[in-house]
């Protein structure tokens, strides 16, 4: 038998190799962290495409609510009037809003709005969801305002452009999840 | 003059460099050359501050997890095999957890500036080991650094998280220890 005898310490084998190979480990967790990594640049990216139409329509809510107010602290003279008195509730909304078709188009966005939030992380699904708030608040503003004042074209406007912007946050919001994919 | 030597060692460094450079790129085949190249001596350094190959093992391969990440902090003009071997280190040190550097008094650390340890006598290697193994932690930590690694004072106290003079106390205070299991032949 061969047995190895040194004279100084730093002659003792440096390499001494494992009893197993450790890059198989070591390459899997090398692939995890580039997966880790590049998760967050990913959700970025997404986040990036469906802010700016999230804070497009919280903007224009905010703007819709501020036109409101300042219209409710100067009644219109049909207001005053009493002119809805004479118009019954089946007027109020705009007649692409009563239709049946972008009402189902509507729900149906909502429900995989509603599955998107739910995948979403928690700080990110609250502002979604503060923003998508806001945009309701000032729709459904418009609509009580329009019930006072239902022949206030301004106001029809605003609730028809209220409207579209909440399609768009919405649809902004449902395709985050398949962009992030 | 440039010695073989030195020759020799100036192409594996600049190999190595390359190497990095490649895998600091995200170029995993180049960081496993360069795992190839190195696990030996980063293993057998954890095997002599672990006694134990499971744990060896496992601390060598997070070490290597961890310079992975840490490629892009790594500054050229430093060894990678020092940078490797420092990470080693901590690695065990971290998965210790205990009381192993406990600091020494040190009364003239001059005593203890030679670090290379010979013998009188040839002995068996594997006799060597087992006395190396049989030494305090803190103790051996030095000696497998200073002694078996050739790393300076400096370095391996630092790599150790301990004061230079400690590490020359624990290095003397092994080297006596040594020779005494040597002599007993105490394994």
């Amino acid at each position: 038998m061969n047995v190895r005898r040194v004279i100084r310490l730093d002659q003792l084998a440096q390499n001494v190799p494992p009893a197993r190979d450790l890059w198989p480990a070591i390459a899997q967790a090398i692939e995890a962290d580039r997966a880790e990594a590049a998760a967050p640049m990913q959700s970025a990216r997404a986040r990036s495409r469906w802010l700016p139409a999230i804070g497009m329509a919280a903007a224009v809510g905010l703007v819709t609510m501020g036109v409101f107010i300042g219209r409710a602290i100067t009644p219109t003279a049909q207001t005053v009037a009493g002119t809805e008195a004479t118009h019954g509730e089946v007027n109020l909304m705009p007649a692409a809003l009563r239709d049946a078709n972008y009402r189902k188009q509507r729900d149906a966005l909502l429900l995989e709005v509603n599955n998107r939030l739910k995948t979403m992380p928690a700080d990110e699904r609250e502002k979604v969801a503060a923003s998508l708030a806001t945009l309701r608040r000032s729709i459904g503003e418009i609509e009580a305002a329009l019930g006072r004042d239902p022949a206030n074209a301004l106001l029809q406007e605003l609730l028809v452009s209220s409207c579209q912007e909440e399609m768009r946050a919405l649809t902004a919001v449902r395709d985050s999840g398949s962009q992030e994919i | 003059m440039t010695t073989a030597r030195e020759g020799k060692t100036d192409t594996v460094v600049g190999f190595d460099a390359a190497l990095i450079e490649r895998a600091r790129k995200g170029d995993s085949r180049a960081f496993e050359r360069l795992y190839r190249d190195h696990v030996g001596r980063v293993h057998g350094l954890c095997l002599r501050m672990t006694r134990n190959p499971d744990l060896a093992a496992d601390c060598a391969q997070d070490a290597f997890i961890k310079a992975w990440k840490a490629l892009p902090r790594f500054e050229a003009r430093s060894s990678f095999s020092t940078w490797l071997h420092r990470i080693a280190v901590n690695t065990v040190l971290e998965k210790r957890r205990g009381p192993s550097n406990a600091e020494m008094p040190v009364e003239d650390p001059t005593e203890y500036e030679e670090p290379v340890m010979s013998f009188d006598t040839p002995v068996e290697e594997e006799e060597l080991e087992a006395a190396i193994q049989s030494l305090p932690q803190g103790a051996r930590d030095a000696l497998v650094l200073c002694g078996v690694y050739g790393y300076e004072h400096s370095e391996a106290a630092s790599m150790l998280g301990i004061a230079v003079g400690t590490c020359k106390a624990q290095l003397h205070r092994a080297r006596g220890l040594l020779r005494d299991r040597l002599e007993r032949g105490v394994r």
